[in-house]
């Protein structure tokens, strides 16, 4: 947690927060499928001011040999951060934080992709964040599923996510990056729809049991309506009768 | 469509409950019959499948298939065929199984690039499809237009009992070869021909899933212009 | 890794036996780049960006302006730095991690092109005389990749840093503090252009996708400036070229890059 002084006042006597939404409204989420020509799939997300593109390649032959698995296939995920989606330029070098958070975006999609049917391949996904708000894992993570559905990977259920968080001694849906830099506590959650599984889930901050209850359920109202969202991009693509 | 036995569906839309057999691209959860891709679902009699609208080919015994020769060791050629696995094409199956090729004797008959229509001769995921193109229909293609389409498209340019392959033949005199993996290959001696063959296949790829595709590729065929 | 995957024999020949007859497989004529498409401000937390579609290629220019130390021979100029990645998603060949010879000669040709023509008067971006300056960095994201990086990494960040804000520092104590509110347009004294040509056996061509890239004997990229004088050049491939030829490129770079740079120009109307 950030543990700033906030310079904004987070949430106000009419429990309208420092953007202007109510305690449990998500902010705006668009998702486009199929965005890129190269990829064998792909979507691009905007949530809240992230913008986040995602490319899904698989499943094909893993290299370095040593990293295939004979009995299943594999899934790798590098989420990397452009130098210019910071407010301070960041170098193009990796960081230990984009590392972990490819490695838990990773294990949350794991539990939904079935892939004993390819052994010896790996499905590589690839997270590239343009712009950086907060909740910018969440937003990868719900882009991620819709491109792997749309490159094809066998899946058990789509990935969704969202946020929630603490502000005020008040539990909030959608954490943006004032109340993560400022607030109580930060809380995101990945989860599969209608597996009712949740696959990711870390905690920045403390927070009394009768909270964390509340916060995880409030997070899981909030990966249905980014499922919603994630539902309406594939629909778009795949089952649109566009005109000619 | 008919509503009661096809819908749309994304992974982890639950297609029906009961007693049915999952089939292609679906799962069993308890009594939930899950779909796993995006796709076409179907029921019938009693069993459930999952007809998908995306996704990589993966080779199955017999299937005919178009490859591209990417290297060669002494003792095969190694295919792309537009999976996640490449194809191995023993040199036996061209020169004979006493035969010691060597690597001027491979080159000269399959380089790199080369294109072939193929079949599979043999698959267990334990290790990479045979290939063979021991057969009157087989072996390098000379000539023609290649172009991609996803595989998961291949029936529908096939269409129910090749209808939809013969209507685009026969509108333009073209040959058509159509690769279980995607790739398909197109000759016509007429240049005009060979355009409207090629737009009629990449439409089909783009618009698979729409009602009366096949209306509007035979009006494409009839006009005058491309 | 500029050039990407095996050609497949059809497809090449297909491009050779269309360039003797004087065209080119996707109906261009020779002289002629892909459509170009160039949004600005995508990136809105960023000082300037852009996206740059040229073809199937895609490219996302990112502009970053903050304050730093000079070099230490060039305390009275700011700093320029130009970077290119080609994301891993972009292409099925492309790897993530340290850039190769490709990626670091791109990110170079792009960087020079800008530099090499003093698009921006640096003398304009110093804070402290030998203790602060500002430093402009432009970095290239190739989302998508089907030939010719070199042009749109450099019609992206051209267009990035025209229509870029910079913002205003004042000197207190020594340091550079930011002044919320007040930002003003960069000090531009040219618009660079390149364009970058493949030569197939006899013939020029102009933009190549990436199947002509695979076929390309040598390449060219030749960066012009807003008075038609040239101020950066590179020639890559495994062939060369005659001296002929290298002034018929040349010719073509003047007038090609013309014409983009009005489109480029349009792009980036109303942002200054």
């Amino acid at each position: 947690m950030g543990g700033k002084e906030p310079s904004v006042v987070l949430l106000d006597e009419n429990g309208i927060r420092c953007d202007g939404r109510k305690v449990d409204e998500t902010r705006k989420v668009t998702i486009k499928a199929g965005v890129l020509k190269n990829a064998n799939g792909s979507a691009y997300i905007e949530f809240g001011d992230n913008k986040i593109v995602v490319g899904v390649f698989g499943p094909r032959d893993v290299h370095p040999k040593h990293l295939a698995n004979t009995d299943t296939g594999i899934i790798r995920c590098r989420y990397h951060m452009s130098p210019f989606s910071v407010t301070e330029r960041k170098s193009p070098a990796p960081s230990r934080r984009e590392i972990e958070i490819g490695k838990v975006i990773k294990e949350a999609l794991q539990p939904a992709l079935i892939l004993d049917k390819f052994p010896r391949t790996s499905v590589d996904v690839f997270i590239e964040v343009l712009q950086a708000d907060g909740g910018s894992r969440c937003a990868a993570l719900a882009a991620a599923s819709v491109a792997l559905a749309d490159a094809g990977i066998p899946m058990r259920d789509m990935v969704s996510a969202c946020a929630a968080g603490k502000v005020a001694d008040t539990i909030i849906l959608d954490v943006n990056n004032e109340e993560d830099q400022s607030g109580q506590a930060d809380m995101p959650v990945g989860y599969m729809p209608n597996l009712e599984k949740i696959t990711l889930i870390q905690l920045d901050g403390v927070l009394t049991p009768e909270e964390y209850k509340k916060c995880v359920e409030t997070a899981i109202v909030g990966c249905k309506k980014v499922y919603e969202i994630q539902k309406q991009a594939i629909h778009d693509k795949y089952f649109a009768n566009n005109g000619d | 469509m008919d509503k009661n036995k096809r819908k749309y569906v994304i992974p982890g839309d639950v297609i029906t409950t009961g007693p049915y057999r999952p089939e292609q691209n679906v799962i069993l959860d308890g009594e939930r019959i899950m779909a796993t891709a995006i796709g076409i679902s179907e029921i019938y009699d009693d069993s459930v499948k999952v007809i998908p609208l995306t996704g990589i080919y993966i080779p199955k015994y017999n299937d005919l298939i178009i490859g591209k020769i990417v290297s060669h060791s002494s003792l095969s050629w190694e295919l792309n065929i537009n999976s996640c696995y490449s194809g191995m094409l023993p040199a036996s199956d061209v020169f004979g199984r006493n035969f010691q090729a060597s690597s001027d004797d491979m080159t000269a008959k399959l380089k790199k690039g080369d294109l072939v229509v193929a079949r599979i001769a043999n698959f267990d995921r334990s290790r990479d499809p045979l290939i063979t193109i021991n057969d009157r229909e087989l072996g390098k293609i000379d000539s023609g237009e290649l172009v991609r389409i996803s595989p998961s498209k291949v029936p529908r340019l096939i269409g129910k009992q090749g209808t939809m392959i013969q209507l685009i033949e026969n509108g333009t005199n073209a040959t058509i070869t159509i690769g279980q993996n995607g790739l398909v290959v197109v000759s016509c001696e007429n240049p005009d021909g060979l355009l409207k063959a090629v737009k009629a296949i990449k439409m089909v790829d783009e618009q698979a899933h729409i009602a009366n595709l096949t209306d509007k590729i035979k009006s494409m065929l009839e006009s005058s212009s491309v | 890794m500029t050039n990407v995957s095996i050609l497949d024999e059809l497809q090449r020949n297909k491009i050779l036996e269309l360039l003797e007859t004087g065209q080119r497989v996707d109906g261009r004529a020779f002289d002629e780049p892909r459509k170009i498409t160039i949004e600005t401000g995508v990136i809105p937390k960023a000082n300037g960006s852009a996206r740059v579609k040229l073809g199937d290629t895609e490219v996302i220019a990112g502009v970053k302006i903050q304050p730093d130390r000079p070099f230490p021979d060039m305390g009275d100029k700011g700093i320029f730095i130009c970077t290119a990645e080609i994301l891993p998603l972009a292409h099925p060949t492309a790897e993530p991690g340290p850039p190769g010879e490709d990626v670091i000669e791109l990110a170079r040709v792009v960087d020079r092109g800008i530099r090499e023509s003093s698009m921006i008067d640096m003398s304009q971006l110093v804070l402290i005389k030998d203790k602060s300056v500002i430093a402009i960095f432009s970095d290239n994201s190739v989302i998508d990749h089907d030939g010719n990086l070199f042009d749109a990494c450099s019609y992206a960040t051209t267009a990035a840093i025209l229509s870029c804000k910079i913002p205003k520092w004042e000197i207190k104590d020594e340091l550079p503090v930011l002044v919320e509110g007040q930002e003003s347009s960069p000090p531009i004294t040219t618009i660079p252009t390149s364009v970058t040509m493949g030569r197939i056996g006899e013939h020029i061509i102009v933009d190549p996708n990436a199947d002509e890239w695979a076929c390309m004997d040598a390449r060219i990229t030749i960066t012009t400036n807003s008075d038609g004088n040239i101020c950066a050049l590179q020639k890559g491939g495994s062939d060369g070229f005659t001296l002929e030829q290298l002034i018929k490129c040349s010719e073509k770079s003047i007038t090609i890059g013309a014409k983009i740079r009005e489109i480029i120009k349009e792009s980036t109307k109303g942002s200054s």
